[in-house]
């Protein structure tokens, strides 16, 4: 069973939001209501200024803390590591959307059911990369099996320097940063 | 820092807005109703040293599932698909506090009817036009010491769960303490004590719950000041939780507000207290004596209110290093 990660490589994002447009499409996100989201940074004093540009998403964390909260079963974890969303068995809670350290959880405006990335599950079952990865003009966005040491992701991840968002919380996220500047240690 | 993003969900952006008041009324009253079974247990298994208050024998068992049904209300507004609410018991989460309290809640239910109709004064029954429930009542009567004693443990499981629920939520600092709980279940039972001496009609009774209520305040006031404490000797993320109480600036001014009148109200209360508790008592209290003690009662449940209030709102605001 392949263990899914996604590597976002900072330095290659041009801000085209490419990324948001095609997974609103690709899976009919609602109007104001968005599964990724990329946040602009800039930094520092005019006119030493620095961007850092950062994809964001559901980590699909190893521990998930959206999965623990649950009360019916609805968020859960797969066995290729991604954490879906049972919406027949959702009640609306929004405990999920709480103990989301990542914030990147939403109730759906018509149906009531929480909703989040899925990392495309109905594209990933038909051998394709989610849509935000497939669209991504600069390669910043990249999918694979962390399992798979000949894997892209593999290979990313053995070669950089990477991090995740807030280690601290300790989910165990599935998704990776490639730094785009050297951090302070 | 300049930050612009593109993607977000008002309901996470700028700060989490997920439960609202509903939550927070549900929180209080459930709390009150876990108080409302132990402080009634307390006064039926005491009964062998004292005298039983009528009015609080019966009536605050019966009143205890009606609040627990109104707070339930609330929370099932607040779902946003109530009519799948069904799933809450298709699954048992042993991690998931949500999960066992919509068990417990099922659990508790009946054995508080229980209590309400093993309760039941003869004269009370009479009035009980359906003869089964009448019988049913009649037969339960024998065993209202066993329940009496099944509600006071059931009493304290609710009031302390609605705080073990937020207290899991690891992305939320503010909610994210071990204490919580253990304040809500000082806060829930407080309250319950206070209604008692709302309810009750002899003045045996409610000195009693007054002696009973000081201790609970005075727990209560100690538990939010470790509560604070233990916040702000903690990581960052969990001393800026705790800072919308102590800014006066006008963003957060609600949440100062609510700590000066818990900081007046709570005190006011044990002053008030005491004062009923050393005083020298006619035979039958006074109005006034009865107007203080209602007062400091009320005062009490204020209290117990808006501390599940601003823990529900302020929770919300706080999280794990923002977008920087």
């Amino acid at each position: 069973m392949p263990r899914y990660v996604m590597v976002i490589d900072q330095s290659r994002c041009i801000g085209c939001m490419a990324c948001v447009a095609a997974c609103k499409r690709e899976n009919n996100v609602p109007m104001e209501h968005f599964r990724t989201r990329v946040v602009e940074m800039v930094r520092g004093e005019f006119p030493q200024l620095r961007t850092e540009m950062r994809s964001e998403l559901c980590n699909h964390c190893d521990h998930a803390p959206c999965v623990s909260i649950c009360p019916t079963g609805a968020s859960h974890k797969q066995k290729d590591g991604t954490v879906q969303i049972n919406r027949k068995k959702c009640v609306g809670c929004k405990a999920c959307i709480a103990a989301c350290p990542y914030d990147v959880r939403y109730i759906h405006p018509e149906h009531g059911w929480a909703d989040k990335c899925s990392f495309c599950q109905h594209r990933l079952k038909e051998g394709k990369e989610p849509a935000c990865v497939a669209t991504c003009i600069g390669r910043s966005r990249m999918f694979g099996d962390l399992d798979d040491p000949n894997s892209e992701v593999s290979h990313l991840l053995r070669e950089n320097s990477w991090r995740v968002l807030k280690p601290e919380v300790g989910t165990q996220p599935h998704v990776y940063y490639i730094n785009q500047f050297p951090r302070k240690s | 820092m300049e930050l612009s993003i593109t993607g977000a969900n008002a309901i996470t952006y700028p700060v989490m807005h997920v439960w609202d008041w509903r939550v927070a009324v549900y929180l209080f009253l459930g709390g009150m109703s876990g108080g409302l079974m132990s402080m009634s247990a307390i006064n039926y298994i005491r009964s062998k040293k004292g005298p039983v208050d009528s009015a609080c024998s019966w009536q605050i068992p019966v009143m205890a599932p009606i609040i627990l049904a109104i707070g339930l209300f609330f929370l099932n507004l607040d779902l946003s698909r109530p009519f799948h609410a069904f799933w809450f018991y298709l699954a048992f989460k042993p991690v998931s506090p949500m999960s066992w309290g919509a068990w417990l809640v099922l659990a508790i239910f009946p054995l508080m009817i229980l209590y309400a109709l093993s309760a039941l004064p003869n004269a009370v029954k009479a009035k009980i036009k359906h003869a089964g429930l009448r019988g049913f009542a009649d037969k339960m009567q024998p065993h209202l010491l066993k329940l009496a004693k099944a509600n006071f443990l059931a009493g304290i499981l609710l009031a302390i769960y609605t705080g073990i629920l937020l207290s899991s939520l690891v992305a939320r600092p503010l909610w994210n303490s071990a204490i919580l709980p253990i304040l809500f279940l000082c806060s829930g039972m407080s309250a319950g004590a206070a209604v008692m001496i709302m309810v009750a009609k002899t003045k045996e009774t409610k000195l009693f719950f007054t002696k009973v209520d000081i201790w609970l305040i005075i727990a209560e006031l100690t538990i939010l000041l470790l509560f604070f404490y233990g916040h702000y000797t903690g990581d960052a993320a969990h001393r800026q939780a705790i800072m919308p109480f102590f800014s006066t600036s006008h963003d957060f001014f609600p949440y100062f507000l609510s700590i000066v009148i818990i900081g007046v109200a709570l005190p006011l209360a044990i002053v008030l207290k005491f004062l009923e508790v050393t005083g020298e008592h006619t035979d039958e209290l006074t109005a006034s004596g009865l107007m203080l003690m209602n007062a400091s009662a009320v005062l009490v449940l204020i209290g117990s209110a808006i501390i599940r209030f601003a823990m529900v709102y302020a929770g919300q605001l706080s999280g794990y290093g923002g977008y920087m």
